[in-house]
């Protein structure tokens, strides 16, 4: 089981800091590039072996058992109509106090972002999962992904 | 009002509750015996003291001014013993004392709430004060008017103690007494004992001489000049002095005996106390509150203190997180020692270690586990107030036995079986007892009815009984109460158990008025639920003309449990092994088909329904032949069925831990699964709940 901490040192200089600089974990869910506040993130775990529950909606896959604590899972692929893969990548969310973890296909880094730069998304249909939205320095766009909202999403 | 410190808050509420409870388990016992004993007395005194003291300290005003009312009360009582108060007022002396301590009750209530305390508490007091006049009326003697003894006597110089000191507090600082007696200590450094001495004398243990002090000033005597002199460097250094002035002899009284005859010298209402050596000077008693034979108070006060040497007190939050710490080390200890790394080593030394540390880890889990056992007493207790005040409130005669009363459960356990406790224990007062005395009598029984409270351990469960020697159920009238309730059908014939359990269903009460105490409709089912929430069950027996029986049936814990492990495709499931009647290996041509696409067993004379887990949690890998499966036997109270599983795997203590709050959103408790528990191999097992399981789907 290769679990790894987060280590944003590496990818933030120090001299970057600003009240509208936050840092934000780039992550692939089948085609989208979502980005979450890395505020919410926790740490990042692969290959963890999931137990299912029951009589509960698909998107809920089950739960798991991290070093004692038990983290419910949510595929956001199934909840966004998405086709899931195989590559199963957990990314570990602490939202008010409560830990969940969300499967995505692969984490790819950590990037610092004017939040000035981000703006509503105007589509209507994945609103639910979709705070905002902005463009990336190399052209690609990102999806803010709603942390806050996540567990209401019921 | 400031609130403070939570800490401080919390350390307040806990002792304050604590010494209710002991409040009211004196009271009790002493109106049965309808007298005081001398050490209730001082407890109880102690008791209002310390409430007082530490109500003061959290400025809860209200609790402050009637615990020393109360205190008033009691020290008079301490003085002139129980027989001031003539037989006549004794009914009303406990029912006040009673009346006290659901002030106190209700006013904590409100601080733990957040709520603000009551402003108007003069009916109270009122009372409070008009008993004590009453008690001082009938004893003119021992009523001592505080401006008797007390100015004369300050202003005699005691003889051999010639040179005075007396200090002035600055106004309304409170706590007189204590900062006299802090004084007291500090001149205790610089003096030898002997060569002063201080009024009023009991600064330490009276409080009631605070107000002597504010108004009057503390005097202190010293035998030498120099003595004096250093003390007033002593008074200077104190903070909250207002003032002080010293007092030379003025004409030395002619021969200055060595050490003062102070008998001669007592007022004549004071009780003369020869063999009490700290009594240099009778106390003024202002409030009545003269100073009792120290010794006699002082060695309750010393047993006490060696009891409370030996327990403290550790906020549950702990408890809980060694509870979890020690559950993680046995399971991360078979992760370790059944680790796959290690097959088909030969380790002979690694196997000697591995077999220590599980009997340490066993060890540990077993004392984090006694931590959070507490004797269910202080829940019995409290019964026997609800049986005293419903006795006076329905006029009946009922007496309340405990039996097994240091019975121990988890606290979480103890907390919860409390209202049900009550709710039955009131049931009985109200349903079971009858209304009238020749009723018993003229059915052979005792004229005073008999609630008999038990707890017993059975393994892993505790066992409650209820029990009363009252009429019992009357059957005829519960089937026609429960067919107006539109909870049975005319014409349908019930089984004496059948109509025991409408008793326990929703909205059920055999009472026909709703009286203060039972009969809102409410009653029997929530008690189910209650005890059903915490893994429990319920259970009824009852004969006619006899009684009624309430059997409650506890885990012992929550937190560990004896489950079996059991495998449906590749998922494990964890059932509580006590609701785990057998197991049966079966062929299909014993499963009988019923009208509605089920499937029926039939064990020893009776059809269970079969419920396949496969089907119930749609495991697409379950085994669907029930040749090659087991079949459960399962019961959880009244509901009996047979779970289909593939196999089992064994039976194992486990560490049950609550599911994610998230998923309760799904509402999973319903579909059957009570929590989980992470297996040695660090995968997770569900943990059913038997009783949700069949009625969930």
């Amino acid at each position: 089981m290769e679990d790894y901490e987060l280590q944003t040192e590496q990818v933030l200089t120090p001299d970057t800091v600003d009240d509208t600089l936050c840092k934000y974990l780039l992550f692939r869910s089948d085609a989208l590039l979502f980005g979450a506040a890395a505020d919410y993130v926790v740490e990042i775990i692969t290959n963890h072996p999931i137990t299912p529950i029951p009589l509960v909606p698909s998107y809920v896959c089950g739960i798991i058992n991290l070093r004692g604590q038990i983290i419910p899972i949510v595929d956001i692929r199934i909840m966004l109509g998405q086709i899931p893969t195989n590559r199963d990548c957990i990314i570990i969310l602490t939202i008010n106090g409560m830990l969940v973890g969300v499967l995505v296909d692969t984490v790819l880094r950590m990037i610092d972002l004017d939040t000035a730069t981000l703006c509503m998304s105007p589509a209507k249909e994945h609103q639910r999962l979709v705070s905002g939205m902005c463009s990336l320095p190399d052209g690609e766009t990102m999806l803010e992904f709603d942390c806050a909202n996540l567990l209401t999403q019921a | 009002m400031s609130m403070g410190n939570d800490s401080i808050l919390d350390a307040y509420l806990y002792e304050t509750n604590g010494l209710l409870e002991q409040l009211d388990s004196i009271v009790l016992a002493a109106e049965q015996a309808d007298a005081f004993s001398n050490d209730d007395i001082n407890t109880i005194f102690r008791i209002m003291h310390t409430v007082k003291g530490s109500s003061a300290m959290m400025e809860f005003n209200s609790l402050m001014t009637i615990a020393h009312r109360a205190e008033d009360l009691f020290a008079i009582l301490r003085e002139q013993s129980i027989s001031i108060v003539p037989e006549s007022l004794r009914p009303e002396l406990f029912d006040l004392l009673f009346q006290t301590i659901d002030f106190f009750r209700q006013e904590i209530e409100h601080i733990q709430n957040g709520e603000a305390l009551t402003d108007n508490i003069d009916t109270l007091l009122e009372k409070i004060n008009s008993f004590i006049a009453q008690i001082q009326g009938t004893a003119p003697a021992a009523a001592e008017e505080p401006s008797g003894g007390s100015e004369p006597a300050a202003a005699d110089a005691p003889e051999g103690f010639p040179y005075g000191l007396q200090v002035f507090f600055d106004e309304g600082c409170g706590m007189e007494n204590l900062r006299a007696f802090m004084l007291v200590t500090s001149i205790h450094d610089i003096c030898p004992e002997e060569d002063f001495t201080f009024e009023p004398a009991d600064v330490e243990h009276d409080p009631a001489t605070s107000a002597l002090v504010a108004q009057s000033g503390f005097t202190m005597r010293f035998r030498n000049r120099t003595d004096r002199d250093n003390a007033v460097h002593s008074v200077t250094g104190m903070g909250s002095v207002r003032t002080y002035q010293t007092m030379d002899p003025v004409e030395t009284p002619a021969a200055p005996a060595p050490q003062p005859a102070p008998a001669a010298e007592q007022p004549a209402s004071a009780p003369a106390q020869p063999e009490t050596p700290a009594a240099q000077q009778p106390a003024p008693a202002p409030a009545a509150a003269a100073a009792p034979a120290p010794q006699s108070k002082a060695t309750p006060v010393k047993t006490e203190n060696h009891h409370k040497e030996s327990l403290i007190s550790v906020s549950l939050s702990k408890l809980d997180q060694l509870a979890a710490v020690v559950g993680e080390i046995v399971i991360t200890e078979s992760m370790v020692t059944a680790s796959p790394d290690l097959k088909g080593l030969k380790l002979d030394a690694f196997t000697k270690s591995a077999r220590q540390l599980r009997k340490l880890t066993d060890e540990l889990q077993d004392v984090a586990m006694s931590l959070r056992m507490v004797p269910v007493s202080a829940t019995f207790q409290k019964m026997n107030r609800i049986v005293r005040d419903m006795c006076k409130k329905l006029d009946k005669q009922a007496h309340l036995t405990l039996i097994g009363e240091d019975t121990e459960v988890d606290k979480t356990i103890v907390d919860s079986i409390g209202d049900p406790i009550m709710h039955i224990v009131r049931n009985s007062m109200d349903h079971g007892i009858e209304e009238n005395v020749e009723d018993r009598i003229a059915a052979g029984k005792d004229p005073v009815g008999e609630i008999v409270l038990s707890a017993r351990h059975t393994g892993s469960e505790v066992i409650i009984e209820i029990r009363d020697d009252g009429q019992g159920v009357n059957d005829d009238a519960v089937l026609a109460k429960a067919i107006r309730q539109g909870l049975a059908f005319e014409g349908v014939e019930y089984s004496h158990k059948d109509i025991l359990a409408f008793l326990l269903a929703p909205g059920f009460s055999t009472n026909s008025e709703v009286t203060e105490f039972s009969g809102r409709g409410v009653g029997m089912d929530v008690v189910k639920k209650n005890v059903e929430d915490i893994g429990g069950s319920v259970s009824i027996t009852s004969e006619q003309g006899k009684g009624m029986t309430t059997t409650l049936k506890i885990p012992l814990t929550m937190a560990i449990m004896d489950g079996m492990e059991v495998s449906v495709g590749s998922s494990i499931f964890t059932i509580p092994i006590h609701n785990i009647r057998q197991s049966f290996r079966i062929s299909q041509k014993d499963l009988i088909s019923d009208a509605s696409d089920g499937e029926l067993f039939k064990c020893m004379g009776e059809f269970y329904p079969v419920v396949r887990m496969r089907d119930l949690y749609q495991i697409e890998d379950g085994r669907v032949n029930v040749e090659e499966g087991i079949l459960i036997w399962l019961e959880a109270g009244e509901l009996s069925y047979c779970l289909f599983v593939d196999e089992l795997l064994g039976e194992q203590q486990v560490v049950v831990k609550p599911l994610p709050s998230y998923l309760n959103s799904f509402n999973i408790k319903r579909s059957g699964i009570a929590g989980c528990t992470i297996l040695g191999d660090g995968n997770i097992s569900l943990i059913l709940d038997v009783n949700n399981l069949y009625q969930g789907q």
